[in-house]
């Protein structure tokens, strides 16, 4: 588990002070450079959903069909990751360009951005890991940490975490919705059924997009449009199943921390930083892992600066691992299969009642 | 050589029609529809407007004039209007206000004054070259050529732009009442369009151009024994906010009409006293203490914010947040609001007290 040094209020100052500071610098030197990268991100989203799509055209002719799902699957990927969760961060908006403001960005996935950036922009990243406040500890299906109660369900929970990676994008979609809430009286249904329109209007579209006029369109060109069909709904679970394990690794690893909800009683600055530090695991690997997580292989430098664009992750993580060494915090980091694998155990452990 | 000329933006502009239904409806970005239009027109957009530099000429020693041709998506403008033009540098889009000057034949064109410190004048007059697109907003601006009666018009350094604009229009709509025009100056080399109005002045008759010269020992001011004669007229102003408030002294209350735009933001009203507030950006979960006196979009900037915003006068409405709580009055009329869910524009709005704004 974790080995963390207690800290002194004072400590504690020192230490967020720090943060700042890193933080100050970085946003200091953001410029040119920042704003044409991500444009590049979002051309080559664009290259590859477009040429996907195109070779899926050529119908079951297996190399064309698996590179077009491919591409079509990655382009949603780093849609999703390094250019829409970030964007809607607002991690562009100094920009100032309306293309990348933080808050009409709108992307390419079932969730409807709106309720993004309320479930997870607003509750996840200012109450991360706080027990009862962050529903993205096991968005309510899934047993974690011995310290959120036991209910019968949990056991079977590899199952429902199985359907929830297949499902992944429904899974962030309803997650706004609180079904839970809804079916338990504490929030009417007339409450709900704004929302309810918005969540449908979304999903209606993408549905259409992707299973109706794709392949439609395949059909009036005279192509296969049960290839085109299918390729959609392979690339979709892959994006599906990516964005799982990355996000899953991101604050359920095995050196993760939770907190109590009186955590956050006179949190000031410092403490926050030290609670997503806490709360965070990050991933090695090489560049292109990084970028094909959108950066949230460093998710420990993406909970202190959600609004930094990621791109400067790689640079500040190393200033952020030194400062936590000086303050003698476990600085939560290992490769992906080890993480994940960490979260696999937690998945099956905590399943039972009786482990603790 | 762009795939397709600027000028068949126009005549295309209800094919498009579709996909701007579309991108309304969310079906499609809009900004990959743009990217694609851009590929074919640099200065082609579904919606926004772009425009190609066709011509650039000095017209005073610090002012440049600039003539632009607008995409399909111009809607139009009236003399005397401004436009919001924007550029990016570092990264940044940045944006400052300009007049029209004149519109002919599709084009418009606009005067630029070389600020000194000016991050986005200094560029424009330096680097901006013919063929390179620029962005404008859509023209907005109130003054008006009156129905009937003599005209002065009194402007002060490149005051003389909407002024222009407006009498250039009203000459070649025919208008034959005496006009006078009176451009102040700091130094003999800004004075600006002279050509053009020497040209005007020979060919109308009732138009009468005046420079003043106000630097040196010999410098001209705005006085009442100028005005003499013109107080009764109706009078149109344009300059720095401390030029146009004489100029208003000088004729209240005897002049036919007074219509009067500054361009340097006036002295916000300051009002009580500076006291400290609690300023919440709900957004990004940040909490800072300010005051009561400067702007939010300041305090925000302050505070390590970078909120989207224009002309940081009350203007554009790129500014526009969500007041959540608390009550902020307009640094402008000092008017208050204190309605949740209300939008303010931050850049002219100052809290007055504690608040919880949407940013």
């Amino acid at each position: 588990m974790r080995e963390d040094r207690e800290l002194s209020r004072e400590e504690i100052d020192a230490f967020g002070a720090e943060l700042d500071a890193l933080r100050e610098r970085t946003l200091a030197d953001l410029g040119e450079a920042d704003a044409r990268y991500i444009r590049r991100v979002r051309a080559v989203v664009r290259a590859c959903c477009w040429s996907g799509r195109l070779l899926l055209l050529a119908g079951w002719f297996p190399p064309t069909w698996l590179l077009g799902t491919l591409l079509l699957g990655l382009g949603k990927i780093i849609e999703n990751m390094e250019l829409g969760h970030n964007v809607m961060h607002g991690q562009y908006d100094w920009m100032n360009d309306p293309e990348l403001a933080g808050r009409t960005y709108e992307w390419d996935i079932a969730g409807p951005s709106d309720f993004w950036r309320h479930t997870h922009n607003h509750i996840h990243h200012t109450y991360t890991n706080v027990l009862g406040m962050d529903d993205d500890i096991g968005y309510g299906v899934v047993r974690l940490f011995p310290e959120q109660r036991w209910k019968p369900f949990y056991r079977w929970q590899p199952l429902w975490v199985t359907l929830q990676a297949l499902l992944f994008q429904y899974a962030v979609a309803i997650q706004h919705l609180r079904l839970d809430k809804v079916f338990k009286g504490r929030i009417s249904r007339e409450e709900v059924r704004p929302l309810l329109r918005q969540f449908n209007a979304k999903v209606g579209r993408q549905w259409v997009k992707d299973y109706l006029v794709f392949p439609l369109l395949a059909l009036a060109l005279g192509c296969n449009a049960l290839a085109v069909l299918t390729g959609n709904i392979v690339a979709n679970l892959i994006r599906n199943l990516w964005t799982f394990t990355v996000i899953f690794c991101g604050h359920f690893t095995e050196k993760a921390a939770v907190f109590a909800p009186s955590t956050l009683e006179h949190e000031t600055r410092g403490h926050w930083y030290l609670r997503q530090l806490k709360g965070s695991s990050n991933l090695q690997g090489s560049r292109l892992l990084h970028f094909m997580t959108g950066n949230l292989s460093h998710q420990i430098e993406h909970h202190l600066y959600p609004d930094v664009p990621a791109r400067r992750y790689a640079a500040m993580a190393r200033e952020v691992r030194e400062i936590a060494a000086r303050y003698g915090q476990t600085y939560n980091t290992g490769t992906m299969s080890g993480q994940f694998a960490t979260v696999l155990q937690r998945i099956w452990r905590y399943r039972l009642p009786q482990a603790v | 050589m762009p795939l397709i000329p600027l000028r068949l933006t126009i005549p295309l502009r209800p094919w498009l029609a579709p996909l701007r239904w579309l991108t309304a409806h969310h079906w499609l970005r809009a900004a990959d529809v743009d990217a694609c239009l851009r590929f074919l027109q640099p200065a082609w957009a579904l919606t926004r407007i772009h425009a190609r530099v066709e011509a650039r000429r000095w017209v005073a020693e610090d002012m440049l004039a600039i003539r632009l041709r607008p995409n399909c998506n111009w809607p139009g403008a009236q003399a005397g209007q401004h436009v919001q033009l924007f550029i990016e540098r570092d990264g940044v889009r940045l944006s400052r206000s300009y007049s029209l000057t004149a519109q002919a034949d599709g084009c418009i064109e606009i005067a630029v004054r070389r600020q000194p410190e000016g991050r986005v004048s200094a560029w424009l007059c330096e680097h901006l070259s013919i063929g390179d697109c620029v962005e404008l907003g859509a023209p907005y601006g109130e003054l008006r050529w009156p129905q009937e009666g003599a005209v002065l018009l009194a402007a002060a350094g490149s005051g003389i732009t909407p002024l222009l604009g407006l009498l250039r229009d009203a000459l070649g709509r025919g208008f034959s009442a005496p006009v006078r025009l009176l451009h102040f100056v700091r130094e003999q080399g800004q004075r600006a369009f002279v050509e053009e109005l020497q040209q005007l002045q020979a060919r109308y008759p009732n138009l009468a151009v005046e420079w003043a010269v106000t630097a040196g020992a010999a410098g001209q001011r705005l006085n009442a024994e100028q005005l003499h004669a013109w107080r009764e007229a109706h009078v149109l102003s344009c300059g720095p906010a401390g030029f146009v408030e004489q100029l208003r002294e000088l004729v209240d209350g005897q002049a036919a009409s007074l219509q009067v735009e500054s361009f340097t933001p006036p002295q916000w009203r300051a009002e009580g006293e500076r006291r400290p507030v609690r300023l919440q950006f709900f957004r990004s979960q940040r909490e800072a203490v300010g005051d009561n006196q400067v702007s939010l979009l300041e305090q925000a900037e302050a505070a390590g914010l970078k909120p989207e915003h224009g002309c940081r006068q009350g203007i554009c409405t790129q500014c526009t947040c969500q007041l959540l709580e608390g009550a902020v009055r307009d640094l402008r009329s000092g008017e208050i609001s204190h309605e949740p869910g209300q939008s303010i524009r931050i850049c002219v709005s100052a809290p007055l007290g504690d608040v919880r704004v949407d940013l």
